[in-house]
């Protein structure tokens, strides 16, 4: 079994393996393959993976911890994360034994995954969800589109989201499989180099043991599992962008001057460097809760991974915005750290149940419950 | 969340009786309201499948179970009655995870 780095050294690792080239993966609309492999290699696309399974069986806390890090230095490798650990924890959680331990260690090592929700007709509304998956024989058979499919071009397999009879399934999918195809989202908004694809599945042929858990579970539940990790990700990624926000408006202020004094030293400047701040502190504190509701096994997470995805995400735009103002003319050039946040954090409101989705669930919350 | 608690309700010696009362006592202190063994909790005006989701955690973390595959249906959820009868199922030893 590989030797797992401890988050901390994990964290340095990292840093080492983006460097200053985020900036270029993100104008190229690609991360190399080699970064996308050690990652993964080192168990680290997916550390929550328990280490009976082979992984490094980190807590949510300490993931989380170390997804902000990657992501204060390129949402396009943290996207490529999240998308890993929510197939690992989709197999973990709907598969069978013998799925986990095949599955698992391949996702802890060698393999990626992509995760496959939506469709041209089914976005925020999954229950739309068109692609089928029927059982002929000793096979079964699956067919439909899905798009903007996250991680897609690194991926050696697709867990899909489709219709079985009355209910639903995940159907673990080779990416060389007959009938898969792939069609590369270019130049998207934000998180340009995350491999984004449309696929489609095309009369795709698989033994019936690539149905995670025999299949015919409940859609909304599938769906809101995968998204419970999916979410939480999502929002320390957000963390991540605020950190770099935080970093490099607080180094601009200090060092710039105008009208004879630092920026800092001027109060509407400074009230942004303020708003930063507690931004960068309000969603660590509320994904720091989020994950500790994760590792005590607390009935709270499913709520709390919400209430972190939409109060990061929200502080995330905000913030990306604020550091550009601050940076003015500095930061509005293509390449730079905060230009290249602020479009990364509009796409954090729309991923994973958009801002208005989380509100909907979160008023349900308030509405419904003590 | 995905190992269950250490804490968990021994299902030794109290079979299902005690899971009734429990899930209702659990029910009523997250949602205010009173509910009876056989009410459709998801019907409408009812409580969201997020809820369903936190009931999955609840009934792993109070029973020491797994609940994964295909057990994850809605309709183990939709009453008290059915989620004290999916915990019985689960408690019982078998060869296999039930997935």
């Amino acid at each position: 079994m590989t030797t797992v780095p401890e988050p901390v050294v994990a964290a340095a690792t990292v840093a080492d393996l983006v460097g200053d080239r985020a900036a270029d993966w993100d104008r190229a609309g690609r991360l190399p393959e080699e970064v996308v492999r050690k990652l993964g290699a080192a168990g680290l696309l997916a550390a929550q993976i328990p280490t009976a399974h082979g992984g490094p069986g980190w807590s949510s806390l300490d993931n989380g911890v170390f997804t902000a890090r990657v992501g204060s230095l390129c949402s396009s490798l943290r996207s490529v994360m999240t998308s890993q650990g929510m197939a690992a924890w989709t197999v973990e959680r709907l598969g069978s034994r013998a799925q986990a331990t095949s599955l698992l260690p391949r996702l802890a090592s060698t393999e990626t995954a992509a995760v496959a929700f939506s469709e041209p007709q089914a976005g925020s509304d999954l229950s739309a969800i068109a692609t089928t998956v029927t059982i002929e024989g000793d096979a079964l058979l699956l067919d439909g589109h899905k798009v903007w499919v996250t991680a897609a071009e690194h991926a050696d397999l697709f867990l899909v989201f489709a219709r079985y009879g009355e209910g639903g399934a995940v159907v673990v999918v080779p990416r060389s499989a007959p009938g898969v195809r792939l069609r590369r989202r270019s130049d998207p908004l934000g998180c340009r180099a995350a491999g984004h694809a449309d696929v489609w599945f095309d009369g795709v042929r698989l033994p019936t043991d690539s149905l995670l858990g025999d299949g015919g579970q409940s859609l909304s539940l599938l769906v809101t599992t995968a998204l419970t990790y999916g979410r939480i990700s999502v929002a320390w990624g957000c963390v991540g962008i605020l950190q770099a926000c935080l970093a490099a408006a607080v180094d601009h202020a200090g060092r710039r001057h105008q009208f004879g004094n630092p920026l800092a030293q001027h109060q509407l400047v400074a009230r942004h460097l303020a708003d930063l701040w507690s931004a960068e502190q309000v969603a660590t504190r509320v994904c720091e809760h989020a994950s500790r509701c994760w590792d005590e096994g607390s009935p709270e997470v499913v709520t709390a991974t919400v209430l972190a995805k939409y109060v990061s995400a929200g502080h995330a735009v905000r913030a990306a915005a604020d550091a550009v103002q601050v940076l003015a003319s500095a930061g509005a050039q293509d390449g730079h750290p905060v230009a290249r946040a602020y479009r990364d954090a509009k796409v954090m409101e729309i991923i994973e149940g958009s801002t208005e989705m989380c509100q909907l669930m979160l008023a349900d919350r308030a509405l419904h419950r003590r | 969340m995905t190992v269950p608690s250490e804490q968990a309700v021994s299902g030794t010696t109290d079979g299902g009786d005690a899971v009734q009362p429990e899930l209702l006592r659990f029910l009523s202190a997250r949602t205010g309201r009173s509910w009876t063994t056989d009410t459709d909790l998801f019907a409408a005006g009812g409580l969201s499948s997020l809820f369903a989701m936190e009931l999955v955690v609840h009934l792993e973390q109070t029973y020491g179970i797994s609940v994964r595959g295909t057990d994850l249906r809605l309709e183990n959820f939709r009453t008290v009655r059915r989620m004290a009868a999916l915990v019985d199922r689960l408690r019982r030893p078998t060869g296999d995870d039930g997935a």
